[in-house]
């Protein structure tokens, strides 16, 4: 079953399953900012045209919530809730995200890395995925927080 | 590049609002009528004497404001759209101020409305739920900001629920206000509330609802000819900034913007107006959540950085404190149904210098600060004084 992106032109989905999906960014080839998502124009600068990156696949949570109440597009109605988190990565740019895991599973300062979510089937019956974030210590089995990982699932 | 305005001989002519709650059967242009019909009664006015007229809302949809003032009268006057999402009543009011301060009008009129119960799914802010960032809770953003506040400051819960349940007590004594409880609120029963996003519960987040709030601004001496016992509040000045770049700025989902932001806004107005955080007697801010509040303490000027925690265990923003704030409730409990959020903020900051705000009143106030942020993002922080303040 294919996995398509709930919006083109943010994160590249890898063919094989077991690879984490890449942000795509830009850098500026005058002053070296990086940037998610994409642009044309440096925002620090003002050079315009950037050169085309993927982004690191770990960052570290600068600060997370974890919100009670189901994520808005997901199709298991029975999922509590769902992490957030801005993620720094080691390139500069500081993500929002959904994290992996249960309210009790994330602090400041801890490492994530990016897998995806799969929020619902579309009428071709392909997985809308999203990217998210998971400390390691979250494992693929786990069936707290927002719901299962897409890895190895059928 | 000006980014801080200063008027010169304007004053605020009239004001009016419809109370925020739910008018799931009320078309938005009745709304927005009504809070411009009495603002047009306080000003002793007919639309004939509006020059130029700035509607907002952020409902995603075009010409609601130009329909809504259809029902005052059809006069051919110039109406423009102002949308700068919650921040949106102020940044109409600005124009209006500005377009009067200019000369190019003798009274103008912001006009603001909104219908959240007509809105679903993703607040309003236009993301389908194809879109990047649509499924993340708008709440989350506020609650990152809350969470890392904690790790820096160890500020605790109770530190926010404080601040909600003066703003929930507030709104008991404002007849504008949405949320109006019939006991007193404590900071115990706002943690008791369901935690939406950690460590934020309900009742520290703002209500969804309708309404609309109309401030009318005009030549000082049209004012005091129409006016003549009331006394004369002045819009003193004005500023608005977007972002600036700095590493780590966010540039996907409902962004937020930087805390420094307010801070820059604050200190333009501040020397535009020539006056500085102790000539403020009561202050209104974007207290959509309320951790927000404890934040812009500090970065209006009303406290050092860190000491924010203090001025909440001191009862310090609350009545009778040193300065007090969202007298009408704010966003927490007066509502904030968007684009009308900063013309009823207004609309209490006048009550407030006219000396009207019956049950709430901070004794003398002279000066009034108001300040938004609107997502995507910006900040705009207004001044308002008395006569003889600033001049």
């Amino acid at each position: 079953m294919a996995r398509v992106p709930i919006e083109e032109g943010f994160f590249r989905i890898p063919d094989d399953p077991a690879e984490p999906p890449r942000l795509l960014g830009s850098r500026c080839p005058s002053c070296g900012e990086a940037f998610f998502p994409r642009r044309l124009v440096c925002a620090a600068c003002l050079h315009r045209g950037t050169d085309d990156i993927e982004l690191s696949t770990h960052g570290t949570i600068y600060t997370w919530t974890y919100c009670h109440v189901p994520l808005f597009g997901k199709k298991d109605a029975d999922v509590a809730g769902y992490g957030v988190a801005q993620v720094d990565l080691p390139e500069g740019p500081r993500v929002q995200s959904i994290l992996f895991g249960g309210p009790g599973d994330f602090s400041i300062g801890m490492e994530v890395g990016i897998d995806l979510e799969t929020l619902r089937q579309n009428a071709d019956g392909d997985d809308v995925v999203i990217y998210r974030f998971r400390p390691a210590h979250v494992g693929a089995a786990a069936s707290t927080g927002s719901g299962p990982a897409t890895d190895g699932a059928p | 590049m000006t980014r801080a305005l200063t008027f010169d001989g304007i004053a605020i002519a009239g004001i009016g609002m419809v109370r925020f709650g739910m008018y799931k059967d009320v078309p938005s242009a009745f709304l927005a009528r009504d809070a411009g019909l009495l603002a047009l009664h306080d000003a002793g006015m007919t639309l004939a004497d509006i020059d130029e007229a700035f509607v907002g809302y952020i409902q995603p949809a075009s010409m609601l404001g130009i329909k809504a003032m259809k029902e005052f009268g059809l006069t051919g006057l110039p109406v423009t759209h102002i949308e700068n999402a919650s921040a949106t009543g102020l940044v109409a009011f600005r124009e209006a101020a500005w377009a009067v301060s200019s000369g190019r009008a003798d009274v103008a009129m912001a006009l603001c409305f909104d219908k959240m119960t007509d809105m679903t799914g993703t607040g309003g802010r236009g993301a389908g739920r194809d879109q990047i960032d649509a499924p993340i809770l708008p709440a989350a953003y506020f609650a990152l900001w809350a969470q890392r506040r904690m790790h820096d400051r160890g500020t605790k819960p109770e530190h926010f629920a404080a601040i909600a349940a003066k703003n929930w007590n507030y709104g008991s004594a404002c007849p504008f206000a949405h949320r109006r409880s019939d006991h007193v609120v404590t900071a115990e029963e706002v943690l008791a509330a369901r935690v939406v996003a950690e460590p934020l519960t309900t009742m520290m987040c703002c209500p969804a609802d309708d309404g609309a709030a109309c401030v009318i601004v005009a030549r000082d001496d049209f004012v005091r000819a129409r006016q003549p016992d009331r006394p004369l509040v002045r819009p003193l000045a004005s500023a608005l900034t977007s972002e600036t770049y700095s590493r780590g700025h966010t540039f996907v989902g409902p962004v937020v913007g930087p805390a420094t932001m307010t801070r820059d806004t604050a200190e333009l107005a501040y020397e535009a107006a020539g006056l500085g955080p102790d000539d403020v007697s009561v202050a209104f801010c974007h207290d959509a959540f309320v951790n927000e509040e404890l934040e812009y303490y500090e970065l209006l000027g009303f406290c050092p950085e860190g000491d924010a925690e203090k001025l909440v265990a001191g009862g310090e923003t609350g009545p009778g404190g040193r300065i007090p704030f969202n007298t009408d409730g704010g966003l927490t409990a007066r509502g904030h149904p968007g684009g009308p959020t900063g013309t009823a903020m207004l609309h209490e900051a006048v009550l407030q210098l006219r000396g009207q705000a019956e049950g709430r009143q901070v004794d003398g106030a002279r000066v009034a600060l108001t300040h938004l942020v609107g997502g995507g993002s910006i900040a705009t922080v207004n001044l308002l004084g008395v006569e003889g303040v600033g001049t």
